[in-house]
């Protein structure tokens, strides 16, 4: 499935063309993705849903530039991904694209606020640290500020990942299965915090899940079966 | 300048991570870069010390600008009316003062004595000295401080040298070419040049070095030098200003080059602890530089970030390593050096600079590997746990780094081959080590099967992690074996060989007996009932052809610089086989002819016949004195008798003919015999043993060994008296001396050997903080399935202590196999067992490692469970 051409979505902040991915294995090569395409645009929110094993995850690594396809094209604003280094891609990726895991990928020797803190420094922002406690007492957390991640729960964790990801006024934020690791109830307050954050920052969402009341959430889902874009629906 | 703030900010923070998130790797690496930095900058500093005591002291050291050594006088001289000169004879006597006697080392000089430098003296021990000439006034003598207890005597005293009294005039706290510490075996004394006619303790035959010092203008010493140099014999020396400092730090070298390598094993223990090390703390690290990637981070920013972390441990650790060596090297001098530790100069830079070299290079060939792995990680492992591969980069990094500290290590030990030797030995030691510690896992294992409970779990544990617990058992084996093996040569060798001695073994021996006084010295003997051997005639003389070559073109490169080539031997005569020796190949002597038996060895008692052996007195010297023989002519068909050693060494067969240099002439003879010698058999023993007939012409001296028991020591000092030019060596003495200077070097060596146990400790913590995670994860899998703390405690005890037992089993069996062969092959001693060694080795194996081991690991039985889960989540 391929989308219309660039000129048609002057809006594209992602775009993929005829993406496929294939990974040797011991009984010979396998197809995680084949021929997959998609443009997003700016400020729009997009679920990537699907089992497990539908190649979710290895599609949104290859959005963000994570990974490269064995086929196929990524253009992420504005850049060809293939055109780029692992190093040039990086740089592209400083400061205008914020990420959520599963696994909130946390410094365990940071504090909640020198974890936001960390890609504000890394992308030279002069105002690192004032932005650092600005987006902790965005999500709620000023009263942890010192607290390190082992003394915090799962859904604090998750709201310092949030803030880390946006703290850098991201032009896209990839989130993978961020309720993945969550109650139901926490993964709901998750849920609003992150969608409420995106909306207030005019943010592109591009997140992976298999949770339908997550996925509903988005203004489009594409859902995966074997690595094959099923369907395409419009909230 | 961002990114390096930010990696020492991360730094920072990883030291406040405590319990499971701990950042143990960390500290292990700063550890065992500690250790291996102030195991080589504790030797670095002194050598440093000592070479700039030396160079410092440039001429002054050597008191010239060149020097000329020999054991006979020169008469020839290159034309060098410009250079000031100034001729010293240095020999060994007795020195009496009433019944006390002592060995010392006269050195005669005239009043132009040093030439360069100074010689201090003060009027009583410990008070302030003065520079002074070396020349004392006449009929005094000026002498070590280290002589005067040995002969209860102070400044002002009336002492005898040979028929002459002297008076002792002040004492030498410093004169040029003083290294002192432990090469001095007898005490110096200074006396006059023309008052050593009055004393009569040279004569034809005695053993004595000509100094002949020069100074002047530079080109004309080069010239000067130049122009002689061609003219001198192997036996022969000569030494400019820095050749001086060179050979006398060579000579320092050989005792410092063990120390050294004691030093550089600690080194190459911590480079294994740092390289284990180095790589958990990779592992831990893939997830943080996958999400820096993520967040932006390029290859050049990781790479940064983490040189920055690595060199600012790296300096850590090597000036906190520095720090230690500073202290450390005071205590070494003090153990190598003691009489010259307070003269050195203060601490130098220029160590600072190579154990700070050392420590990153260290550093760097153990963790680069790894760290090459951190900064190519994918960023995509954030979604996925997947690893880069070993890039070649990483590869080609450990090869120059490992190379690096190869070449550093030759620069450390100065000597490319010595190096080779040691790595090679080094490598070879670590074979065994593995296969002995895998063949113990394997016995190991049989021994799990039949226990229960903590103890099972705790072995299994053991044996699961075969590669750990392998690189464990042979890095602990390793020093505990060092350690041990050091201390039994020192405590328990020498004793050993003193006591297979037989009970009335010689103990003194009596040299520079003039011919005339043979019957004197043997009814001397008789008359107190001390049993001698024989008297011996005794010639010095060099070889220096065989079979009409020079010696030296026959031999093979690296036979050519063999002692007996740089000396002169010590020649005799007999018609009879010597006791303690036996004929290898060959024929003995045949019938001698003509008279020349007249003044073959002449018994007193005993046997006949021997030779001075190694630790044997200073032997005499023949011609060039009073009644010098006529030249004699050569003789194709004398025969004489080598050493077997020596042959071999020199590559000689029966049927060479040799030729000798004796004093001004020259004679040649066949060898027709190899001969063993019994060397500890406390008898003269020589290498080389003419048949009558060729030697006797010349002037010699004699020499004999005797028996004096306890309750006879009292007809010594009357013995001195009678016979004031012969030396009395007390081989008790020689040994206690030798025993002292063993002492003191092996003390050395064992104070680095803390190093080397530290470092061995900082690889059993490296390789228990790579498995923690492992460790973890099973522990929380007991404690969820119902394991108590205690059971976990003890399964961790009975890991710890059976890996300490099994290293000291094994170092046990290493140190007693080492101890054996060096009993055979040193020493000639049969092998014994030493059962204390297996008692207090795996003891203190167990007690080390269990410690070591449980301080390491204790804290995983205390985190509760659903704790540790989300940790290692």
């Amino acid at each position: 499935m391929t989308p219309p051409g660039n000129a048609l979505f002057p809006d594209t902040v992602v775009l993929a063309r005829n993406l496929s991915q294939r990974v040797p294995t011991a009984d010979g090569m396998l197809d995680i993705l084949s021929e997959v395409g998609l443009a997003v645009k700016a400020g729009e929110t997009l679920a990537i849903t699907g089992a497990s094993g539908s190649g979710k995850s290895t599609l949104l690594g290859l959005l963000a530039g994570l990974d490269q396809p064995s086929s196929g094209t990524v253009e992420l604003l504005g850049q060809r991904l293939d055109t780029l280094d692992e190093d040039a891609r990086a740089r592209l990726r400083a400061g205008r694209i914020g990420f959520v895991f599963q696994s909130f990928q946390l410094l365990p020797a940071l504090t909640a606020r020198e974890n936001i803190l960390l890609p504000l420094e890394l992308a030279g922002r002069p105002d690192a640290h004032e932005r650092a406690s600005y987006w902790l007492d965005r999500v709620g957390l000023a009263t942890r500020a010192t607290h390190t991640p082992n003394q915090l729960s799962g859904g604090e964790q998750q709201r310092v990942a949030i803030a880390r990801a946006f703290a850098t006024d991201p032009e896209i934020v990839f989130a993978d299965e961020p309720t993945g690791n969550l109650d139901a109830d926490t993964g709901a307050h998750i849920i609003e915090l992150l969608f409420g954050l995106n909306a207030s920052a005019h943010t592109t969402l591009i997140l992976v899940t298999h949770d339908d009341v997550l996925a509903s959430r988005c203004q489009r889902r594409l859902h995966l079966v074997a690595g094959r874009v099923r369907e395409e629906a419009i909230a | 300048m961002k990114i390096a703030r930010l990696a020492l900010w991360l730094l920072q923070r990883e030291r406040t991570l405590k319990g499971m998130n701990a950042s143990g790797e960390w500290r292990v690496l700063l550890l065992a870069l500690i250790i291996g930095v102030g195991s080589v900058s504790t030797t670095g500093f002194l050598g440093d010390r000592l070479e700039r005591a030396m160079s410092e002291q440039g001429a002054g050291f050597l008191g010239a600008d060149l020097l000329v050594t020999s054991p006979r006088p020169i008469d020839a001289w290159p034309a060098a009316t410009a250079l000031t000169t100034s001729h010293a004879l240095e020999f060994p006597s007795m020195l009496a003062r009433g019944d006390a006697f002592q060995l010392v080392t006269l050195r005669a000089v005239e009043a132009t004595y040093p030439l360069r430098g100074n010689v201090r003296i003060a009027d009583r021990p410990f008070a302030a000295d003065t520079v002074r000439p070396a020349q004392p006034p006449p009929g005094t003598i000026y002498v070590a401080p280290d002589l005067l207890p040995l002969l209860s005597a102070k400044v002002g005293d009336r002492v005898q040298i040979g028929e002459a009294h002297f008076t002792i005039a002040g004492i030498v706290t410093e004169e040029p070419g003083q290294l002192g510490g432990v090469f001095g075996l007898a005490p110096r004394v200074f006396m006059r040049a023309d008052d050593v006619a009055k004393t009569r303790v040279l004569q034809p035959g005695s053993r004595v070095t000509y100094l002949y010092q020069f100074a002047g203008d530079a080109a004309q010493i080069a010239a000067f030098g130049a122009a002689l140099k061609p003219r001198l014999d192997s036996t022969q020396r000569l030494i400019g200003s820095r050749e001086g400092v060179e050979t006398l730090h060579g000579a320092f070298a050989n005792t410092d080059r063990y120390i050294q390598l004691t030093a550089l094993i600690s080194l190459l223990l911590s480079v294994v602890a740092i390289a284990i090390a180095a790589h958990r703390h990779a592992l831990r690290h893939y997830d943080q530089a996958a999400l820096l990637r993520c967040l932006g981070a390029t290859t050049a920013q990781l790479r940064t970030l983490y040189a920055v972390q690595l060199l600012t441990l790296g300096l850590l650790g090597s000036l906190a390593g520095i720090v230690i060596g500073a202290l450390m090297q005071q205590a070494l001098a003090s153990l190598v050096l003691p009489d010259t530790v307070a003269r050195l100069p203060t601490l130098g830079f220029a160590p600072v600079g190579v154990a700070i070299a050392s420590g990153l290079l260290a550093l760097a060939g153990a963790s680069l590997p790894a760290l090459m792995r951190l900064i190519r990680v994918s960023p995509l492992r954030v979604l996925r746990r997947d690893l880069p591969p070993l890039p070649l980069g990483a590869w080609i990094s450990t090869v120059v780094s490992g190379s690096a500290l190869l070449l550093l290590i030759a620069w450390y030990a100065d000597d490319v081959r010595l190096v080779g030797v040691f790595v090679g030995a080094l490598a070879g030691l670590v074979l065994v080590l593995v296969l002995l510690a895998r063949l113990a896992l394997a016995a190991g294992r049989s021994i799990q099967k039949m226990s229960h409970g903590p103890l099972r779990f705790g072995l299994a544990q053991l044996l699961r992690h075969r590669f750990d617990s392998t690189l464990q058992l042979g890095a602990f084996t390793l020093a505990l074996f060092l350690v041990a093996l050091l201390a039994l040569v020192r405590s328990d060798l020498i004793a050993s060989w003193r006591q297979q001695l037989p009970p009335q073994a010689p103990n003194y021996f009596l040299v520079n007996i003039a011919p005339g006084q043979q019957q004197a010295v043997a009814a001397y003997l008789s008359q107190h009932r001390l049993k001698a051997s024989a008297l011996y005639p005794m010639v010095r003389g060099r070889l220096i052809t065989k079979n009409g070559a020079p010696i030296a073109s026959t031999l093979p490169p690296d036979a050519r610089d063999n002692n007996s080539l740089r000396r002169e031997l010590n020649l005799t005569w007999t018609a009879t086989l010597p006791a303690n020796n036996v004929v290898l190949a060959g024929h003995w002597h045949s019938s001698p002819s003509g008279d020349g038996d007249r003044r073959v060895a002449a018994p007193v008692k005993g046997t006949p016949a021997g030779a001075p052996a190694r630790g044997t007195p200073p032997d005499t010297r023949p011609s060039g004195g009073p009644g010098a023989a006529p030249l004699l002519r050569s003789d194709p068909s004398a025969e004489i008798s080598v050493e077997s050693g020596m042959a071999t060494r020199l590559h000689l067969a029966i049927g060479d003919q040799l030729g000798f240099q004796v004093g001004d002439q020259t004679l040649t003879a066949r060898i027709t015999s190899l001969r063993s010698v019994k060397w500890d058999s406390m008898q003269p023993n020589f290498f080389v043993i003419f048949a009558p007939g060729q030697l006797d012409h010349l002037p010699a001296s004699f020499i004999a060994s005797v028996y004096v028991p306890p309750a006879a020591v009292g007809a010594l000092p009357g013995f001195v008296k009678a016979f004031p030019g012969i030396t009395v060596l007390a081989l008790d003495k020689l040994i206690a001396n030798i025993e002292a200077v063993f002492d003191q070097i092996i003390g050395a060596i064992q104070l680095l050997l803390g190093f080397l146990l530290a470092a061995g400790m900082a690889v059993v913590v490296a390789t228990l903080l790579a498995s923690l995670d492992a460790r973890q994860q099973e522990a929380v899998l007991l404690r969820t399935l119902g394991a108590q703390r205690a059971y976990l405690a003890k399964s961790l005890w009975s890991e710890f202590l059976a890996l300490g037992l099994l290293a000291g089993l094994l170092a046990s069996a290493c140190a007693e196999i080492a101890m054996a062969l060096i009993a055979d092959r040193l020493f000639e001693l049969p092998a014994r067992l030493h059962p204390w060694l297996w008692l207090v080795l795996p003891l203190a194996g167990a007690l080390l490692v269990g410690m070591s081991g449980w301080l390491t690991t204790r804290h995983i039985t205390r985190v509760p469970p659903m704790q540790a889960i989300r940790a290692l989540n």
